[in-house]
């Protein structure tokens, strides 16, 4: 059939007519139909370039060998490699030598703040004084002595975690396990709450010394001063854990205590577990030492 | 111009079938990958199906909607692997039906949660969140601690995932009561069997701090502290699972 011109406007009609109304026949504009055959070259360029087509028992993997694993693994290696770069210092040297070290802790203690608020802050508070349940860092009281070597060991290893070189402590569960009777444990938590400086009974205070020197003094060390070889707090320093009121003590001796840190040496590196080691002795700088 | 489509149009079989091909298309692009998840799934060891705990710590963390905050993907991004760790693996979430990937992190990524913090902490956040974390938005889940865990249900569960793929044996769903029971470590014995059955890596031990109890929250910090940790990567090498 002949297309016959429509004069109006100047195109060809589909040569249909419905009642004497007509169809132009207009075709698709010509810049869409280049956009669209554009689109569909850069797709076949990209499959040519990229992974793209399964087939039965693989896929197409394209000229570049593109992975995007492999890409990330080397864009994190890169990262790494440019991270030792920056920190280098805790790439060689071992925290007790770190530790002596001049200026360390202007130039690096913001980078490292972001390295304790992502793993540590959760437990230890943003400005690592801990909170009911975690121990504050920034004081002097410590469970495993705050030597650098001693920090540096605690980070990588834990206290009661799935490491097998954790380190271990265990406030046994005198009361729940039947250990003591229940009139010592009032006796000695009077006694806890007299060397530790608190409002106290004196009677039962008395009669609790023997329990403590009987039951506690193996771990917590004579007149509760605490055991840094085996973790055992100080229970006469006025820090605690997991609180030091009567109530709070009552809880601990019936139920025991066993806090767990996790061991970091699989999840951060080496050089990483320094600079945290680094940033809580630079903690504990600040404020009275207590 | 003027004479293809036109003649198309006027060729009504023709026309019809072309329809067809181009709707089908969006279908074959969905199905047609699928015919290649063996090689998508990569070898993974380690991993295993969910202990019946975890499975029932798995649906508290469906039913209290966690997905809707947090995702359980550490996509192949510098960002996300300096931060979370290892990029999750397709492998990771083979038994998980539906996946947790989720597409929005009001809150961190938790693909790789698990150990990184301690069962207390766990507790202690769930029950009040924004007392621990500056600046969050995390409502808090107190009552998992006084709900009794009803394992009731594990065994029907555990029987419709093994319907679905997961290789659990008729054994394992038969003990799944006593398995969840003997994870949290409430005077059930069965350590040994439910290790032998699941795995080393299984986590063994009282998770909520109520030794004499069975609860929520018990499945809820188990099914938490297993997330990323079953895959051993030491075995893995980049090449092999490069996609």
């Amino acid at each position: 059939m002949k297309p016959e011109l429509d004069e109006t406007s100047g195109q060809h009609t589909t040569g249909h007519e419905w009642n004497g109304i007509k169809e132009l026949n207009t075709p698709m504009p010509k810049a869409f139909s280049i956009w669209l055959w554009l689109s569909i070259a850069v797709a076949v360029l990209l499959w040519l370039l990229y992974p793209a087509w399964p087939y039965v028992t693989h896929y197409t993997g394209g000229i570049l060998g593109y992975s995007s694993r492999i890409a990330v693994t080397e864009q994190v290696e890169a990262g790494r490699a440019q991270r030792a770069e920056t920190f280098a210092p805790f790439e060689t040297m071992d925290v007790a030598e770190l530790a002596e070290m001049p200026n360390l802790r202007e130039t690096y203690e913001p980078a490292i703040s972001v390295l304790f608020r992502d793993n540590c802050a959760a437990c230890h508070g943003r400005d690592a004084v801990g909170q009911i349940n975690f121990p504050n860092l920034t004081d002097d009281h410590w469970l495993w002595s705050g030597t650098p070597e001693e920090i540096e060991y605690t980070l990588q290893v834990g206290i009661n975690s799935s490491h097998d070189d954790t380190r271990y402590a265990e406030m046994p569960a005198f009361g729940l396990n039947e250990m003591l009777e229940q009139p010592e444990i009032k006796d000695v938590i009077e006694y806890v709450l007299q060397i530790s400086g608190q409002e106290h009974d004196a009677a039962k205070a008395q009669a609790g010394e023997t329990v403590f020197v009987d039951n506690c003094e193996s771990c917590h060390n004579e007149g509760g001063i605490g055991e840094l070889e085996n973790g055992a707090p100080s229970l006469i320093d006025g820090a605690w854990i997991y609180g030091g009121t009567r109530e709070s003590l009552a809880e601990t001796l019936k139920y025991g205590r066993a806090g767990v840190m996790p061991h970091w040496s699989d999840r951060l590196s080496a050089s990483e577990i320094r600079q945290l080691t680094l940033y809580l002795l630079w903690a504990g700088q600040d404020g009275n030492g207590d | 111009m003027d004479g293809k489509h036109a003649k198309l149009e006027r060729n009504g079989i023709a026309f019809a079938m072309m329809i067809l091909f181009v709707a089908s298309l969006g279908g074959i692009f969905e199905i047609a990958p699928l015919f290649t998840i063996e090689n998508t799934v990569e070898e993974a060891p380690g991993m295993r199906p969910y202990s019946p705990l975890e499975l029932a710590g798995r649906d508290i963390y469906v039913r209290e909607g966690c997905y809707a905050c947090h995702s359980q993907m550490i996509r192949t991004l510098k960002s996300d692997v300096d931060r979370y760790g290892h990029y999750s693996l397709a492998a990771e979430s083979m038994y998980d039906h539906p996946h947790q990937w989720g597409s929005k992190r009001t809150g961190p990524d938790l693909a790789r949660i698990g150990q990184k913090y301690s069962d207390a902490w766990h507790v202690a956040h769930l029950k009040a969140p924004r007392e621990f974390v500056q600046g969050s938005v995390m409502p808090g889940y107190p009552f998992l601690s006084e709900t009794p865990l009803d394992t009731k249900p594990l065994p029907a569960s555990l029987r419709a995932l093994q319907r679905a793929g997961v290789p659990y044996t008729d054994a394992q769903i038969e003990a799944a009561v006593r398995d969840a029971a003997a994870q949290a470590d409430v005077d059930v014995d069965f350590e040994d069997e439910l290790r032998e059955s699941y795995g080393e890596n299984v986590q063994v031990r009282d998770f909520d701090g109520q030794p004499d109890r069975l609860t929520e929250m018990d499945a809820l910090v188990a099914y938490l502290q297993m997330l990323g940790t079953l895959v051993d990567f030491d075995q893995i090498k980049t090449e092999e699972i490069a996609r």
